[in-house]
């Protein structure tokens, strides 16, 4: 059976970025199933299966979470937050993929159960190259949380 | 009259004559003057004394000494230390008027004898220092004024610095993400579009492109340079050598199919901050490296001398060098005095390395010549050099 499950969620409120990074994944033919959520209450929305995302179940989880700091509405840090206090989604791996090198950003989202920190860099290239490892990394290589570890304990 | 009664009666007179003498010298003096018995009760006083007090004579004889003190305690251990040792000086207290106003005053005060040599009694005299202890508060005030005046701007340079920096800091960070659209896409357009695009249409595009890297280079260092402006020195005392060494490792990659000379000599240890002062070795060396790419043989000396007995370090290549114009230019954010084609670079290596420098509380200059070659020195204000613990490099080329 073939799982139709969403295998990245990319937060990132830039459209350009957007584009660039699904490019980027498409290009290199890693995922298939990419959602994307253009601020943070969207992401809280589908990943804590609400809203227009009532439908979908906690089981469903993505597979890696691209995540965004500069977000608006609810900023990537909330977000993190959010996601790594609550039992039902903090297995899901999240990586912070940002513009930002400040020490305290790194350090915060490590404090708040990141799984990985990456910063974009200017050189396309760069960044394409590091797409593919996180692809790479996050869908092929890396064993994905069990169901049993999305269940409320 | 009998000779005996003539003599006692001039001897007398001459007694008495002394005795108005003295009491007059007594009462002229501007300073309270005071006798006192053994038991601490007074036995004279002068009329400087009853102004001093707002009490007569009468009122005075008679009583306790030490009463008349806002420290009557310190008056009295004043008085027996006077007993004890036959003198004090220069003893401060505070004569306190009836009308409650508080004089300061420094007494002096000895011990008199009678014929047989015992103590009969001290006599004190008080200088009235009121003026001094205003002028001393003046003083006091002036310059807790002054210190205060003198930390506020110290505090308010501090926040201002520390605005631009954080100012600075995101503007090159938002820099980043249009950097990197103008990159990918234009990336994008190239690669997808190659084939339908004219050679000047292509051409056009890898200029913007170059200008993107070009620009997104300069916000990196930018950014470098701002985070060290707010980063915190981490002190440690450290062998200059050793990070020299680390440097030139990093470095490798530039010197490789190069004939370079290395002229390395003992570097001493320092208090300072490793990591930023391998950054300082970093840029100098880099730079040597790069000013010296069109000599057949590349001579690169890096050593300690001193200067005013303060150690200094420097760095010296045989390199394109400078001229002593422009030596104010040298240490901007992005200013160069080369042709990007002929030498690449941002022009902030050496803004970074006075940035780093200053932040020891050191000194950093530069000495060239066209064509010649250029020098770099700096200082690090608690060089505190230990000879012969410093391992020198081997020299010869890399």
């Amino acid at each position: 059976m073939i799982r139709q499950d969403v295998e990245i969620l990319l937060v990132e409120d830039n459209p350009d970025d957007v584009e660039l990074t699904l490019h980027a994944l498409h290009q290199e033919r890693l995922a298939n199933r990419i959602e994307v959520a253009r601020d943070g209450e969207e992401a809280l929305d589908f990943l804590f299966c609400r809203g227009p995302y009532a439908q979908r179940s906690f089981e469903q989880a993505p597979r890696v979470v691209l995540l965004d700091l500069k977000l608006s509405k609810v900023d990537g840090m909330e977000v993190l937050r959010e996601i790594k206090k609550d039992p039902r989604t903090r297995a899901i791996p999240v990586v912070i993929l940002t513009a930002s090198q400040e020490e305290s950003d790194v350090a915060n989202g490590y404090h708040l159960g990141a799984n990985g920190y990456v910063q974009k860099p200017v050189d396309f290239d760069s960044f394409r190259t590091l797409v593919k490892q996180l692809g790479l990394y996050w869908l092929v290589v890396n064993e994905p949380p069990p169901p049993a570890a999305f269940q409320a304990k | 009259m009998s000779t005996d009664t003539t003599e006692h009666h001039l001897a007398d007179e001459a007694v008495r004559r002394a005795g108005a003498y003295n009491r007059s010298l007594i009462e002229a003096s501007l300073d309270p003057l005071v006798t006192i018995a053994p038991d601490g009760k007074i036995t004279d006083v002068n009329n400087a004394t009853e102004k001093v007090t707002g009490l007569s004579r009468q009122q005075l004889i008679g009583t306790d000494f030490s009463d008349y003190f806002t420290d009557s305690g310190k008056a009295r251990a004043g008085y027996e230390q006077v007993f004890r040792e036959g003198l004090v000086q220069d003893y401060e207290l505070e004569i306190r008027h009836r009308d409650g106003h508080v004089t300061p005053v420094l007494y002096s005060a000895a011990v008199y004898r009678d014929e047989a040599g015992d103590v009969i009694g001290v006599f004190a005299a008080a200088r009235d220092i009121s003026e001094r202890k205003r002028a001393e508060e003046v003083i006091r005030k002036l310059n807790e004024e002054l210190d205060e005046r003198v930390g506020r701007h110290t505090a308010e340079l501090e926040a201002t610095n520390k605005n631009l920096e954080a100012f600075t800091y995101s503007v090159s960070h938002d820099l980043r993400g249009p950097l990197r659209h103008i990159d990918g896409f234009s990336k994008l357009l190239l690669e997808e579009y190659s084939a339908d695009l004219p050679e000047d249409a292509r051409h056009y595009l890898s200029r913007i492109r170059d200008g993107t890297r070009r620009m997104g280079m300069m916000v990196d260092d930018l950014l470098n340079l701002t985070r060290l402006g707010r980063k915190e020195l981490s002190m440690q005392l450290t062998g200059l050598s050793p990070l020299l060494e680390e440097a030139m490792r990093d470095l490798q990659p530039e010197m490789a199919g190069r004939e370079i000379e290395w002229r390395i000599g003992k570097l001493p240890f320092v208090e300072c901050d490793p990591a930023l002062v391998k950054q300082v070795f970093t840029n100098l060396l880099s730079n040597a490296l790069k000013f010296t790419r069109p000599r057949e043989r590349a001579v690169i000396e890096v050593g300690e001398t001193t200067q005013d007995g303060r150690a200094v370090i420097f760095v010296r290549d045989n390199g394109v060098g400078f001229s002593m114009k422009y030596v104010d230019k040298l240490f901007g954010v992005f200013q160069r005095l080369h042709r990007p084609e002929d030498f690449e670079g941002t022009g902030i290596g050496l803004a970074t390395v006075q940035r780093i420098v200053h932040k020891h509380g050191g000194r950093v200059w530069a000495e060239g010549e066209l064509n010649k070659g250029a020098a770099f020195y700096f200082t690090l204000e608690a060089v505190e050099s230990r000879p012969g613990e410093s391992n020198s490099l081997p020299r010869g080329a890399a």
